[in-house]
């Protein structure tokens, strides 16, 4: 049994060396707008930074490398496979379309013609098989071993509300890099990084409730591949409709970016901690 | 279960490491070949045809992960093992399916590496290979699907022959079909190709190919599964 101290002491040294990772963006970013090849290491750097510094603190700390959660459990596991795969999907295409329609755009959709649609599902699928596999880079870092010190220390609600801030923390980056290299204002750097700090917050209940059932980082991989991906599927089909150069959504649809994600928050939530009622129930 | 990953770790990890070698293999095929392309469009024809390379290297190796287990006393004791020899053979999909997305892993991160150092030195490249990986990476998916049965039931040289034998007799038939052109097929061909390849269709029948190559893998590990102990008879003779 590993003691609250030892947990924070891992702890600590993980978030210490992937956030030293994370802000090579900010202190190389002139050797990175300077040269493409800098960049692409830099970049690739910081997406495996977290799985990076999870087996470096692995190894310092003398922990070991057991208990990644690399097993892939397929066969038990089919069902939180596939939800894995069509939550995010689902929710992303709520988050878009939805202020288009009720905006009255509806016309804008008219790329999304059924065969459209499933083509994109399809490759959506199969790319989610063979090349989800990058984002273990983040996955083995922040589900994989971050969330397994941080329930210890502050429970269930305590290691999603907090590991969804660092998770959000980490990107902070990205965000302001726009506004470091002087193509964006500070303010627009600030809300992206927030939206995204609580997007991310709620998203990580799902991926944590995902690793906790199936004891295997790999579904939230899928998820967080599907996560990013089907924005780009989506954009993809929306681009091929008729949108106006002067489009505008109304005010009150930007709501619909959060809910979604809220609710899945919410509802991933109340599940991990009936599941950990349950557990304690029969202990 | 983490016993048959060491196993096949410990048997197989020079051919699974040559994976990434496969996938850096494009990238030393241009240095080495650096000064014969000139420019921009030759680099990306030069750039398909080391990745087609790259490829059937790939599957070359992939394929001879599958020696060393057609023994009769190996397929014996596995089938006594608490995991049984469908366990077995879960293990070896599992690790050919690995060996595929570390390949093609490699492949798009030197690639999208060469594509950076190329833009440094003011070479305009359109676009990274993945979109032309990642189809034939389900291709190749579906070439060991078909591999593996084969290789199961029959041991690795036999399996090797009656294969080819299936190959030859698929191609022999439909060169007769096309060419004493039997039920008007040369008509049937050309107007499925030309419905199926239109820009509109494209994505669907790539989208087709990304569902089908999976489904395949996971019905060729049933038929495995059904005819490795048949096979497991015939080793050894």
């Amino acid at each position: 049994m590993t003691s609250k101290k030892d947990c924070a002491k891992r702890l600590g040294i993980y978030l210490l060396i992937a956030f030293a990772f994370s802000t090579l963006l900010i202190v190389l970013r002139k050797p990175m707008q300077s040269s493409e090849t800098v960049s692409f290491l830099v970049a690739e750097l910081f997406c495996a930074s977290p799985a990076v510094a999870s087996l470096i603190t692995r190894a310092v700390t003398g922990e070991g490398f057991r208990d990644m959660k690399l097993h892939l459990n397929l066969t038990e596991n089919l069902r939180y496979y596939l939800l894995s795969f069509a939550l995010p999907l689902i929710a992303i295409s709520v988050m878009y379309l939805v202020p288009v329609i009720a905006s009255g755009h509806s016309s804008w959709l008219s790329g999304f013609t059924p065969a459209n649609v499933l083509a994109c599902v399809m490759i959506l699928a199969g790319q989610a098989a063979l090349v989800s596999v990058g984002l273990l880079g983040e996955e083995l870092g922040w589900r994989g071993y971050m969330n397994q010190k941080m329930q210890p220390l502050f429970g269930t609600f305590g290691t999603c509300l907090i590991g969804g801030i660092v998770w959000g923390a980490w990107h902070f980056p990205i965000d302001i890099a726009n506004y470091l290299s002087g193509s964006g204002t500070l303010r627009y750097s600030l809300e992206t990084a927030f939206g995204r700090l609580a997007l991310l917050a709620c998203f990580g209940v799902f991926l944590m409730w995902l690793t906790q059932k199936t004891g295997s980082v790999f579904p939230a991989v899928v998820a967080h591949f599907i996560y990013n991906a089907s924005q780009n599927a989506v954009m993809m089909l929306l681009e091929q409709g008729n949108i106006p150069e002067d489009a505008d959504l109304e005010g009150f649809t930007e709501a619909f970016e959060y809910v979604p994600f809220l609710i899945i928050g919410a509802v991933f939530m109340v599940l991990l901690l009936n599941d950990k009622k349950k557990a304690l129930q029969t202990a | 279960m983490t016993g048959l990953v060491y196993k096949e770790w410990k048997q197989n990890r020079f051919f699974i490491l040559m994976m990434i070698a496969c996938g850096l293999l494009p990238f030393v095929m241009i240095l080495y070949n650096r000064e014969i392309v000139t420019n921009a469009e030759e680099m990306g024809n030069f750039r398909t045809i080391c990745t087609v390379i790259a490829f059937l290297a790939a599957g070359g190796i992939q394929t001879m992960v599958l020696n060393g287990d057609d023994r009769k006393i190996w397929g014996y004791w596995i089938t006594a093992a608490p995991e049984g020899y469908r366990g077995f053979i879960r293990v070896k999909y599992e690790m050919v399916f690995a060996m595929i997305v570390l390949f093609v892993t490699s492949l798009r991160m030197f690639d999208e590496l060469f594509c950076a150092a190329a833009a440094d030195k003011g070479w305009e490249l359109t676009g990274s290979m993945s979109t032309f990986a990642i189809p034939l990476a389900f291709l190749q998916m579906l070439l060991r699907a078909t591999d593996i049965p084969f290789t199961l039931r029959y041991g690795n040289k036999k399996g090797g022959i009656i294969k080819l034998i299936f190959s030859v007799l698929f191609v022999i038939i439909i060169s007769v079909l096309v060419l004493t052109n039997a039920g008007n097929i040369d008509v049937i061909l050309f107007e499925t190709g030309e419905k199926l390849f239109t820009e509109d269709n494209l994505s669907l029948a790539l989208g087709i190919l990304c569902v089908i190559a999976p489904a395949a893998y996971y019905i060729s590990y049933r038929i495995s599964c059904r005819v490795y102990l048949k096979g497991v008879e015939q080793y050894d003779k």
